[in-house]
């Protein structure tokens, strides 16, 4: 948030101030409501949603739904629970999060401090590719995995993810970088430092705040992705896709509980992310897209 | 051959040339101020001879090494940065001998350069501290610092006082020049502060518009501008020009002049090759402190020329009193005693020293030389 | 004296291109190469897998023809338009209100941003759910005592596409707000202070300065709102996996299951063509004005 001032010139009634605070808690509640909804639901037995109310607490606790999602619900064929799916997600999320963020800051670091003729119109093509619809590159991309024999691969997601993660995680490094002074960068080359030295020991050590945000980001990202997970997971589907099909799977009962604790799970690892650095999710959403 | 030498340099952004055949040769020990209002060149000179931006035409030559396409760390140059550029990660110590380490100085030997520099400027204390820490003196000092550490052929600035407040860069100008006597370095400083100009070179070049307009020692610049613009860049308050016409009396020139209530006034001029303009209408130049109250006149002056004129507004100054005037319809400032006792709206005796007016061709705006 | 560069000097010159060639290759190849080899499958008669007999423009029109294709333009529209006006909306007057020096404004804001965390599957199965009629709300309120209460929206083919619009609108309408957060935390308190004294009431300077001054804020959340809703797949496939029938089909769901399942890869490649052409109307003009604004 800018710095300026926390408080606005405006000042309100005790009525319009009441109906403020009212409705302020009532969209609380109704953020809250699904989150709710899940807990609870997926800390009691099914027949307890079937045959009770879902808003109710459980009147039988229990971990059972949770540990059916996590090892032995029935995931598309396999009765293997998520914990393979989830598994794929963390060998594919840390790999392309880290290789995205690097080539991203050296990106970044390029078309500030090393500008050149036409960096614009490289950067404008580089941005592009963040918004486009996934579906138009889906063929191709199944083609070309498919000729590098990594089709239905975590390093074959981990490709993807990267190739199409650049675009934002340079947007932010470039944002960033452009408000660092260019005279630091000039007096370094004149104390005899070259194009990595500068990079290493005068930019990196200062890119602490934006790296978060390009991690975040990128994990967030990469970790809720469905579309690339589903068209080109094969036999290395990650979380999202699993949780999809655990809910989606038509034989047998409908086990809600499960199918909840399966949705915090997939939704777990990002919002542990949120909690402890949302701050910085916050100040990058809006520094790097809003600012573009 | 100078100790610093540019020869024909050119510089173009595609089809738009901003410097045009720039030619300065600097001595050994010299300070030389690049002067100009912004956009004027000054800073991508510098930054020519520091390496930064590549040359487009001619040849910069430092101890008669020609430097073009040589990188900046290998040009044995040094700078000092208008936001001081200091490394906001490493201490005050890293960020000093950072040159030096790149250059791969053993750690011993940075240590002792390290020791003398901050004896000198007297940063002994704030070795371990981060810039951040600094106040923006402090900043300044470490910014030289870092340079004079590496003890190279020539230093360059580029505004390094132009972030300080008014206080403290008067206290800097000082140090520098100070600094400059003692060490006896090659120096050259872009500033667009004209008095910085005046007070710290040893020579000045005021640019505009890519070209130099006059290069020269500051009382030949102050005294003898080369055109307008030289004229009314430097001092402060500005040189105040006069649209006069040149008329004989007595067989010498003289620069006729309309005051405030239409009276015309005839001003003798010292210089007598004037003649030749005789009837042709020109620009006359005057320093405001050559206009004064006939008290405060300058004795030395062998003409002296006396003149009354309403007096528009008075502006106490402290030490001096700015009065302004109509001269030929233009205001006119003159620099008086503090105490000179001048009332606005009345008519007031001054004292011109036609000895330190010059005069310009309105048609090329160029003094008219002696 | 050499006035050549040194190899120093040109290797510096050279290697920030060569550092950030990599990455330039590697989008012209999978970002512009693949666009142009999606452009071409869509006027070839591709089936199951990529063929190059030239069909012309017979791929749009009968992509046009198909009833699918025409619910799934007039269910982006309707999702497109409702998305973006209502989580404007929300966004807006929950930034407003937050900026009236709220008391808990540091645990209110998480709240509302959190969503935004989520996937859309998970999004997506919370919702379908909760709004089940068998055991969500309609039961629920049912239970507390409210028996003709009726929702069933996700099982009606009229209504289900609404349901989309309410969970997305929950995913995303707390990033909208701070988004405006930010842009009302950014105008200066002099503005509105004179604005005060000249005076103007609490609404006359929220309409005439503030709203007015948060311009690009508008725009960067319709920019952003609009490319989350042509994009959107994960949440409908979550949510209603496009039924009741084919209710809520929309484009990308349209385009996966004639590409991938129905074995149409020449319809798919067009209809991903259109796609891109409805995103890149609206992204490149933005992206032109924010880059050379820049510069």
């Amino acid at each position: 948030m800018a710095a300026v001032t926390q408080d606005t010139a405006v000042s309100t009634g005790r009525i319009t101030r009441t109906f403020i605070y009212l409705v302020l808690v009532l969209f609380a509640l109704f953020y809250l409501l699904p989150l709710y909804v899940m807990g609870v639901n997926s800390l009691k037995p099914l027949n307890e949603i079937t045959g009770g109310n879902m808003m109710a607490l459980p009147s039988q606790w229990t971990l059972e739904p949770w540990r059916s999602a996590w090892s032995t619900a029935q995931i598309g064929v396999e009765p293997t629970g998520l914990k393979p799916y989830f598994l794929n997600s963390i060998l594919m999320v840390v790999p392309a999060v880290a290789i995205s963020t690097i080539i991203g800051a050296l990106n970044g670091y390029v078309l500030t401090k090393w500008r050149f003729r036409g960096d614009t119109w490289v950067f404008g093509l580089m941005l592009f590719s963040c918004f486009i619809p996934f579906q138009i590159v889906l063929i191709p991309m199944a083609v070309v995995l498919g000729k590098l024999g990594l089709a239905g691969t975590v390093p074959g997601l981990i490709l993807v993810h990267v190739v199409y993660g650049i675009g934002f995680t340079t947007l932010y490094f470039r944002n960033y970088y452009a408000s660092f002074p260019t005279e630091l960068v000039r007096a370094a080359m004149i104390d005899g430092a070259g194009f990595f030295r500068i990079f290493w020991r005068i930019l990196l050590p200062v890119s602490g705040p934006i790296a978060v945000v390009s991690v975040i980001w990128q994990f967030t990202n990469i970790w809720n992705d469905f579309l690339f997970g589903v068209s080109f997971g094969g036999t290395s589907q990650p979380m999202t896709v699993a949780l999809n099909n655990l809910v989606q799977s038509s034989t047998g009962v409908k086990e809600y509980n499960v199918h909840f604790a399966g949705a915090i799970l997939a939704a777990l690892p990002t919002l542990l992310v949120y909690i402890v650095a949302g701050r910085y999710f916050v100040r990058g959403l809006m520094a790097g897209s809003v600012k573009g | 051959m100078g100790f610093l030498d540019i020869r024909n340099v050119t510089k173009s952004y595609g089809p738009v040339q901003v410097l045009h055949r720039i030619d300065i040769a600097v001595e050994e020990g010299e300070f030389l101020v690049l002067v100009g209002p912004s956009g004027c060149g000054k800073s991508t000179l510098l930054n020519m001879i520091a390496g930064l931006e590549a040359i487009t035409d001619g040849e910069i030559a430092i101890k008669g090494r020609v430097v073009n396409g040589v990188h900046p760390s290998k040009r044995n140059i040094a700078m000092v940065f208008q936001s001081y550029a200091l490394y906001p990660n490493m201490t005050v110590g890293q960020n000093m001998t950072f040159g030096l380490e790149m250059h791969g100085v053993p750690k011993p030997e940075r240590d002792r350069a390290l020791a003398d520099v901050a004896k000198l400027l007297q940063i002994e204390t704030l070795l371990d501290r981060k810039p951040g820490q600094l106040s923006g003196g402090q900043r300044q000092r470490v910014a030289m610092g870092r340079a004079l550490v590496r003890n190279p052929d020539v230093f360059l600035f580029d505004e390094p006082l132009s972030n300080l407040d008014a206080k403290l860069r008067v206290d800097m100008r000082t140090e520098i020049k100070k600094l400059h006597q003692k060490l006896k370095t090659t120096i050259v400083y872009v500033t667009h502060d004209q008095i910085e100009a005046l007070t710290l070179s040893t020579r000045i070049a005021v640019m505009n518009k890519g070209h130099v307009q006059q290069l020269g020692t500051p009382k030949e610049i102050y005294d003898t501008p080369a055109n307008l613009f030289v004229a009314t860049f430097m001092g402060s308050p500005a040189m105040n020009i006069v649209p006069a016409t040149v008329v004989m009396e007595n067989g010498h020139p003289h620069a006729a002049l309309t005051d405030a209530d239409g009276g015309v006034h005839r001003l003798r001029f010292s210089q007598a090759n004037l003649a030749a303009w005789e009837g042709k209408p020109i620009l006359l130049g005057i320093r405001p402190e050559a206009i004064t109250d006939p008290e405060g006149a300058d004795r030395k002056s062998g003409n002296i020329q006396p003149f009354s004129n309403r007096v528009t507004v008075t502006e106490p100054a402290g030490s001096d009193t700015f009065v302004t005037m109509t001269l030929s319809g233009k205001d006119v400032i003159a620099r008086m005693r503090a105490d000179a006792n001048v009332t606005p709206g009345q008519s007031f005796d001054f004292a011109i020293n036609m000895e330190k007016a010059v005069a310009f061709d309105p048609a090329t705006e160029a003094r008219i030389p002696a | 004296m050499a006035t050549e560069a040194d190899f120093r000097t040109r290797l510096q010159d050279w290697l920030p291109k060569l550092v950030l060639a990599p990455s330039f290759a590697v989008t012209l190849l999978f970002v512009y190469g693949f666009i142009l080899f999606t452009i071409v499958l869509s006027f070839t008669g591709s089936k199951m897998l990529p063929k190059f007999t030239w069909v012309g423009f017979e791929n749009y029109e009968k992509l046009f023809a198909l009833p699918a294709w025409n619910t799934a333009i007039v269910n982006i529209a309707i999702f497109a338009t409702l998305y973006i006006v209502i989580c404007t909306v929300i966004g807006l007057m929950l930034a407003i209100f937050l900026d009236q020096k709220i008391r808990g404004e540091g645990m209110l804001r998480p709240i509302y941003l959190y969503p935004m965390a989520l996937s859309f599957i998970v999004t997506g199965t919370a919702w379908k759910w909760f709004l089940d009629p068998g055991i969500g709300l309609e039961r629920i309120m049912h239970q507390w005592g409210w028996e003709s209460f009726s929702f069933t929206w996700i099982k009606d083919g009229e209504m289900a596409l609404y349901t989309i619009v309410i969970a997305a609108v929950w995913q995303t309408s707390g990033f909208v707000m701070a988004m405006f957060l930010a842009g009302l935390r950014g105008i200066d308190n002099e503005t509105l202070k004179a604005a005060q004294i000249d005076g103007a009431s609490n609404w006359q300077l929220y309409r005439r300065i503030v709203i007015p001054l948060l311009r690009p804020a508008f725009l960067s959340a319709f920019v952003i709102l609009s490319h989350l809703a042509i994009k959107s797949y994960d949440l409908v496939i979550a949510l209603t996996g496009g039924g009741p029938g084919r209710a809520t089909e929309m484009p990308a769901t349209f385009m996966y299951s004639y590409t991938f399942t129905r074995n149409q890869m020449g319809i798919g490649a067009s209809s991903a063509v259109i796609m891109l052409m409805t995103i890149a109307a609206i992204m490149v003009p933005y992206l032109y004005a924010e880059l050379k604004e820049k510069k």
